[in-house]
């Protein structure tokens, strides 16, 4: 990368090292105060009284809020997405960010403590009384199903928050031509991002102007600012959000319903407040994904080629998944991946979320899109193993060919561009799959050598419909008096590298250094849904290129204008206006920009280059691609495609997996920063690497968070993380701006299945078929023991 | 004077001594952002997990949220922000820049005091020592891939700077 891009990035890199960022804990407003939650001992009980007296004899405790004072000043949180008008089985619970009448999981808030610091706080927290009537819990989804099971919702006279049935092509039809039908049976535990950071945000309600300024740590402040005003009562308008640096999101900060406790209490006391939540908060509250039961058939000819799919697919979504957050439409994506990077004729999924007394679910890194995809790539490797076909031969067999882009899938998405065959191919290349598959087995007295692959295509950039997903994107950007550049779009920084190449992108349309560029923080001020489903790359990059090549014309034609040279002979290079036939005319940015906007000024001139140049992409119109909005299962633009393949040696004593070697080649079109890239495929490989061996959120039966600290919740360390060998390949997306495609979320889904897949093929001695994830040590040992017991799983 | 109910701490951070007054309970890492408002140190988990807050305290690393405040009465400690002289940044910071190893940066200033205590402690690292020297501090963007190839581009670079020395010490070079 150039020495410049590095410098770029740098300057924010040192002012992030240096403690001269500025994260949620460091937005400080004068007369500040802070507020702490409350959070329920029990999983499910009815709250009979809230005595909050003691607490408030704490000296410096200004005000304690219950459900009962919430809902005086704000309407149940709004739903996020609502799909009743297609008449799907679609619910959307009545609930407030504090417990009203009953809480459903433990740590759900009762009542928040406003104090003038958090030790005082803490200390009032300790002294509110609650008295609970405990009810019976919810904590297995398929019990939860059952007629006799206990409701959550009363109201709703079962726990089904949401079943849709997807039938994609004639399955019947599709059943009949098959040699055999294979069964397949895949399941992943709860799981989430938990990004270093957690979640907060600073409220202040400013009486003087009777506007509600927040700091919020989120991806998104348009949605946030649209979601508090809505759940407030109080209109749009009057509510400003601002993401500061945010550390780490992965999905995990599209949520704003506690945000809306602290502003409530903001506009009544008329302080400043800031919540920045610890970290059990962080793991009993917050968004939680996966906890997925897939039970399927698949359609197979012996050649190796897979027909369809007949499925049962239950998510647990917990406590709701439409409200708090948006989990509950992934059962959309989740359905609608399973064909992946394959040819399949018919594709039958009953998709039910189910509510539990668990955390409520909402977006992690793959939102559901992972879930077919891996189901699919658990189903390829089962194939292959009951045909006696090796893994990349079934792959190989069913991939959609080079020549057939754009391919317009069964379950409605229109796939871009790629080339499958050339991925894979690269990737048994680079790994040397020939010298591993002979050292397969058995190595020494209790190891075993395994190879797993996977295959993804990542459905990239979302406008999702019937949903605040809407997902209109903007990009501003303006050349100022003194001929820098000031770059707005929806992309939040929050770690992804969305900054440094939108800058680079800038700079190469209009020919100014990358130095000059500045691209600003993301507020609400900006229309755009923000940074998830790796939207970056295919709409607000395409904005921000559109808007950049607008203001190239109009620098071109002031430039021919003031020095009086024909438009096709000028140029732009490192932020100076030339002619290419003429050196003596050339004059930098500054003193174009100076002379246009002041002296002499816009009169008879090109004022048009003191406009700001906007483009908006309406992708809910889907822009570009061919799909129609009206199609709810549609709602993708690019389709970037990776390979996974990983080597593992697994200790059948210990359970202990090692990963020898692991590849990942992927294709995510055009590449504008190949750093970039690859920081986004170390990052989501070993987050699926996680998923796959030890991040599980299990929780005991009476609803207690077993795994509510990093101690227990086991994410990957510098220790268990391997090295990472990456292959790239181009295809360009003709459906965006540059060629780019969303690549952000594919590496932590083929990760995960390549882990699983690849001990699977270590066990094979041992005849294991894996069907449940992750495969933690002590689940390997006790698979490999129960084999040799004789016993079948 | 004192206000009741409150500790005199005496320490200094970063070559600068304070003298400033903390409840009992208060702990490092609050002082530390709080009062010193020195913000480097970041809060993750506040309970010794995820190494974020991480300060080298007399030239160790500690959690800085594990700490109270008046256990460190007399030390001194060091933080990020220490690592800048006359605004030129340590070199461990360079290598994570031009390593693309700062992504979300949040667990950045713990990452690079671990690593900056390995440096000043171990002679030659191997891999495996560089691995467990960050093994405490968590990190959910990079996979460690760039992190830990900035740490190894630092002990190259420190390497070649001391056979420099070595070589104009010996003049080996006598014609």
């Amino acid at each position: 990368m150039a020495s410049s891009v590095v410098e770029w990035k740098g300057e924010r890199d040192i002012r992030l090292m240096s403690g001269k960022g500025c994260y949620i804990d460091d937005v400080e407003l004068p007369n500040m105060v802070y507020c702490l939650l409350l959070g329920s001992t029990h999983a499910h009980a009815r709250i009979k009284n809230i005595d909050v007296d003691k607490a408030l004899r704490v000296p410096g405790v200004i005000m304690i809020l219950t459900g009962k004072d919430l809902v005086n000043v704000m309407d149940p949180l709004p739903a996020n997405a609502d799909y009743r008008s297609f008449g799907w089985h679609w619910r959307i619970p009545k609930v407030y960010p504090l417990a009203t009448d009953k809480v459903r999981f433990m740590g759900e808030p009762v009542a928040a403590v406003i104090a003038e610091d958090p030790y005082k706080a803490s200390d009032a927290l300790g002294l509110i009384e609650v008295e609970y009537e405990p009810l019976p819990v919810v904590i297995d989804a398929v019990k939860g199903m059952e007629a006799n099971s206990p409701l959550l919702y009363d109201e709703w006279g079962d726990n089904i928050q949401a079943h849709v049935t997807f039938n994609f092509g004639d399955i019947d039809a599709t059943f009949s031509e098959a040699d055999r039908i294979i069964k397949v049976s895949w399941r992943e535990r709860r799981v989430s991002g938990f990004p270093i950071e957690p979640r907060g945000c600073v409220a202040w309600y400013d009486g003087s102007t009777d506007t509600l300024n927040v700091w919020s740590s989120t991806q998104t402040p348009l949605l946030a600012q649209q979601f508090i005003a809505r759940a407030l009562r109080i209109s749009i308008n009057k509510v400003r959000v601002v993401a500061p640096d945010v550390g780490g999101a992965f999905g995990n900060k599209l949520n704003w319903w506690k945000d809306v406790i602290v502003c409530a209490a903001s506009i009544i006391t008329g302080r400043p407040i800031k919540w920045f939540e610890n970290r059990r908060e962080n793991f009993a509250t917050g968004p939680h994904q996966r906890d997925v039961i897939w039970h399927g058939e698949v359609a197979v000819k012996d050649d190796g080629r897979i027909l369809g799919v007949k499925a049962k697919f239950i998510v647990d979504v917990g406590v709701e998944g439409t409200n708090r957050g948006a989990g509950a439409p992934s059962i959309v994506p989740a359905s609608c991946s399973v064909p992946n990077a394959y040819k399949i004729k018919a594709l039958h999924v009953d998709a039910y979320a189910i509510v539990t007394n668990k955390s409520f679910y909402c977006a992690y890194r793959g939102y559901g899109k992972d879930k077919g995809i891996k189901f699919m790539e658990r189903i390829v490797d089962i194939v292959g193993r009951e045909l006696n076909v090796p893994p990349e031969e079934v792959r190989f067999r069913n991939f959609i060919q080079p020549n057939e882009f754009p391919y317009k899938q069964i379950s409605g998405y229109v796939y871009d561009s790629g080339d499958y065959p050339h991925v894979l191919k690269k990737a048994l290349e680079m790994i040397d799959i020939n010298t591993w598959r002979d050292k397969r087995g058995l190595r020494g007295r209790s190891k075993y050598l395994g190879i797993g692959m996977a295959f993804t295509v990542e459905p990239g950039g979302g406008a999702i419909s019937h949903s605040i997903f809407n997902a209109i994107t903007l990009a501003r950007i303006k050349i100022t008096p003194d001929g820098t550049v000031e770059a707005y779009t929806d992309q939040t920084e929050i770690g992804q590298g969305s900054k440094v190449v939108t800058a680079q992108v800038v700079s190469d349309i209009l020919g100014v250094k990358i130095t000059d560029v500045v691209v600003h923080p993301t507020s609400s001020d900006i229309t755009g849904a923000g940074p998830w489903s790796s939207r970056g790359a295919v709409y607000s990059l395409s904005a921000a290129a559109k808007a950049a090549k607008k203001l190239r014309e109009r620098v071109f034609k002031a430039g021919s204008k003031v020095l009086n040279e024909d438009i096709e002979n000028i140029e732009i290079k490192d932020s100076t206006v030339y002619s290419t036939k003429d050196p003596s005319k050339r004059m930098s940015m500054k003193d174009l920009a100076l002379y246009i906007y002041f002296f002499p000024g816009p009169r008879g001139l090109q004022k048009e280059l003191q406009l700001e140049h906007e483009t908006l992409l309406d992708v809910s119109e889907t822009w570009f691609s061919p799909n129609t909005a009206q199609n709810p299962t549609s709602t993708y633009t690019t389709y970037c495609s990776s390979a996974d393949i990983a080597v593992v040696e697994v200790d059948v004593g210990t359970g202990d997996v090692e990963i020898l070697r692991y590849v990942h080649v992927h294709d995510a079109g055009k590449i504008i920063n190949r750093e970039v890239v690859e920081g986004q495929i170390h990052g989501g490989v070993v987050q699926g690497i996680g998923e796959a061996l030890s991040e599980d959120l299990t929780y005991d039966e009476s609803g207690r968070l077993l795994a509510a600290s990093y101690m227990d919740y086991v994410m990957p360390t510098a220790l268990d993380a391997p090295n990472i060998e990456v292959g790239h390949v181009e295809t360009l997306s003709p459906f965006t701006e540059l060629g780019t495609k969303g690549m952000g979320e594919a590496p932590a889904i083929g990760s995960k299945v390549v882990i699983i897949n690849a001990i699977e093929d270590a066990l094979s001695p041992f005849n294991i078929v894996i069907t449940d994830a992750p495969a933690t040590k002590e689940k390997i040992w006790r698979w490999v023991f129960q084999s040799m017991k004789g016993h079948s799983r | 004077m004192k206000t009741t109910g409150y500790v005199n701490v005496s320490l200094n951070v970063n070559g600068r001594s304070y003298e400033v007054e903390a409840e009992p309970r208060t702990l490092l890492i609050d002082l530390l952002r709080n009062t010193l408002k020195i913000k480097s140190v970041r809060r993750g988990c506040e309970e010794g997990e995820c190494g974020a807050c991480t300060v080298l305290l007399n030239g160790k690393p500690i959690y800085s949220c594990l700490t109270l405040a008046v256990q460190v009465d007399g030390a001194e400690i060091l933080t990020v922000e220490g690592l800048i002289k006359d605004e030129k940044m340590h070199s461990l910071m360079q290598a994570f820049i031009e390593n693309y190893a700062v992504q979300c940066g949040y667990c950045t200033p713990g990452m690079i005091l671990a690593a900056y205590y390995l440096l000043n402690t171990v002679e030659n690292p191997t891999e495996e020592d560089i691995r467990r020297s960050v093994s405490g501090n968590l990190c959910r963007c990079t996979g460690y891939v760039n992190i830990i190839k900035a740490i190894k581009d630092t002990v190259r670079r420190k390497k070649r700077e001391n056979q420099i020395k070595v070589t104009k010490g010996d003049a080996p070079y006598k014609v």
